[in-house]
């Protein structure tokens, strides 16, 4: 019988494992990710389902921040440092569940809005309630803050988009859809639109400096609970409870595809700051990573056990946050 | 014969010796029946595969017979018969969730409340993205007394489904008056506790006391005002008017009997 040393070391399978190690401690070491995967979990974040998320960075001491909103009634505010969360605030003004949470661009501010049909803006620093705005009942629902961050905008029921302005406190602006219950909203980066989709599936796209209305897309023909554009603000990517995600060019209005893979309501998406790639989640428990050009899904994490509402980017795009029913908030690696 | 795949993956499993017993023995059994009747004769052996699968088909079709069936005696007022058929049709089709929904609402109605929140669970699991199921789970627990639980579970409702008006204004918005009239009603009990238990051991009755001084006077001062306090307490009760504000009620004096009689007696 041979000596178990001397045959091993010459198979070729092992010495390729041998360098895959050696590659993937490199890769470890200086952080250069080749693949898609899970960093971290917090398990039992919140005492219930969590329905939304928000990352944000802070401009002056670039510490990054996570927010999630939750059925609890609960605001919470983490610190992400070290690969790993830290709990920094639990804010519990909300009278309801929390529907959705956004950071202002420079980081220091976050709003939330809950069935309890108030929006809250808080001071990330200090932990404390900044403002509190009375929107109307059922009429808060995702808010969104404009790339100035000046400005909040939510949907409300009968299909008109308001704006409340940080300093004033007060509705300053109303666009009209005159449509149906408007459950997503987003700002285009460079700041000249704003889309809003509904809960029939029809797509509304706004030109902020005039408040006109310039497209009304009819792309799905369920709910669309999330709309993103992307970073240089050419595409807008839509979610639905039709299972489908569409891209649209802005400028033409035209369909640009439609992207099957999830097996359910498409409950979130969101683009990566590269400009390239963008995440989505759904009620099959699954959160899927798309190129946007080849129009491909790149992976699929099935890391969840109940539906996953919410997911975002990071702001440089190397990492992906996911929640949902399962009360779980997941880290992911991407490749750069 | 190397036809069709059934028997082979079948005798797979089981050992083949075992396998050519068993159908050398239905062979000479289906014989010897043969023999005895003489006239139609039945494959036994594959019989039963067959039969599986019309029955199948007919589970489905039987249990939406059996739905609409109860749907119709429910819409009649027949609770009772409804829930049979519904039962019936979810021994065929044991994950049709909309089965277990109709149950809870007739359950419901017929202040079977546990029963009906059991089934209305049945309904959410099977369907979690159906928001009327868990409207009616809500609705199932809100009669059991379970408030809490029935706002969340509206919440989820509307957050399946925010345009739903119905969701908002009357189920969340109920709930959570009975949320608020719960919360006074335990806050009120506790202080009567309270003020109960300070009147059954007052620290002032200390066992020995000289009866001219004015400490004793000073102690049934108070005891007396503690049981003003109490009394007063109790003819309290918690009320929601219409606009959904609370009101502490106090009752005046004892509950008079009624001037008017409820029932009229006919003369015959």
């Amino acid at each position: 019988m041979l000596k178990h040393g001397t045959k091993l070391r010459q198979d070729p399978a092992v010495n390729a494992e041998i360098v895959k190690e050696t590659w993937s401690f490199f890769h470890l070491k200086f952080k250069m990710t080749t693949q898609y995967s899970i960093l971290f979990k917090q398990e039992h974040a919140h005492d219930d389902a969590i329905w939304t998320t928000a990352w944000g960075q802070n401009e002056k001491d670039r510490t990054e921040t996570i927010i999630t909103g939750s059925l609890d009634d609960t605001v919470k505010v983490w610190k992400w440092s070290e690969e790993k969360l830290e709990l920094q605030w639990t804010l519990e003004n909300h009278q309801l569940g929390v529907v959705s949470v956004d950071i202002s661009h420079n980081g220091a501010l976050a709003a939330s809005s809950s069935l309890d049909a108030n929006i809250r803006l808080w001071d990330l620093e200090s932990g404390k309630q900044i403002k509190s705005m009375d929107a109307g009942p059922v009429d808060a629902w995702t808010v969104a803050f404009s790339p100035d961050s000046r400005y909040i905008a939510t949907g409300s029921h009968l299909g008109k988009v308001n704006i409340f302005g940080i300093e004033s406190g007060k509705k300053e602006h109303s666009l009209d859809t005159r449509g149906k219950f408007i459950l997503s909203i987003a700002y285009s980066p460079d700041g000249k639109y704003l889309a809003s989709g509904a809960i029939d599936g029809i797509i509304n796209i706004f030109d902020i400096a005039t408040g006109k209305l310039l497209h009304t897309l009819e792309g799905h023909a369920m709910p669309i609970r999330s709309l993103t554009f992307s970073p240089d603000s050419q595409l807008l990517v839509t979610a639905s409870d039709d299972g489908y995600i569409k891209i649209y060019d802005v400028q033409h209005a035209n369909l640009a595809g439609t992207l099957s893979g999830h097996g359910s309501w498409v409950l979130n998406v969101a683009f990566s700051p590269d400009n390239t790639h963008f995440v989505s989640s759904s009620s099959d428990k699954s959160v899927k990573v798309w190129d946007a050009s080849s129009r491909t899904c790149l992976n699929t994490f099935f890391d969840h056990q109940d539906q996953v509402w919410s997911v975002k980017y990071n702001v440089d795009g190397s990492k992906i946050v996911s929640a949902g029913d399962d009360r779980a908030i997941h880290i992911y690696d991407c490749p750069m | 014969m190397a036809s069709f795949g059934w028997k082979r993956k079948a005798g797979e499993k089981v050992s083949k010796a075992t396998v050519q017993l068993f159908e050398a023995e239905a062979e000479a059994e289906v014989k010897g029946a043969v023999h005895g009747e003489g006239d139609d004769e039945v494959d036994w052996l594959h019989a039963i595969k067959r039969r599986k699968e019309v029955l199948l088909e007919d589970c489905a079709a039987k249990s939406k017979r059996l739905k609409d069936e109860g749907a119709l005696l429910a819409e009649e007022g027949r609770h009772w018969e409804a829930v049979k058929r519904w039962d019936e049709a979810i021994q065929l089709t044991p994950e049709d969730a909309s089965l277990y929904e109709m149950k809870s609402q007739v359950l419901t109605i017929l202040q079977e409340v546990f029963q009906a929140v059991q089934a209305a669970e049945m309904a959410v699991k099977f369907r979690p993205l159906w928001w009327e199921a868990w409207q009616t789970l809500g609705r199932a627990q809100l009669s059991l007394g379970e408030v809490d639980l029935a706002v969340r579970n509206f919440q989820v409702a509307i957050h399946l489904c925010p345009a739903e008006r119905p969701l908002w204004e009357d189920d969340l918005c109920w709930a959570q008056k009975l949320q608020r009239q719960s919360k006074v009603s335990r806050e009120k009990a506790k202080e009567e506790e309270e003020v109960k238990r300070q009147l059954l051991d007052a620290p002032e009755l200390i066992p020995d006391y000289d009866f001219e001084s004015d400490e004793v006077v000073a102690a049934c001062e108070t005891v007396a005002e503690r049981q003003k306090r109490y009394d007063s307490l109790r003819k309290t009760t918690v009320l929601i008017d219409s606009s959904g504000a609370l009101v502490t009620a106090k009752n005046e004096d004892d509950p008079t009997p009624p001037q008017d009689q409820y029932v009229k007696a006919r003369g015959l």
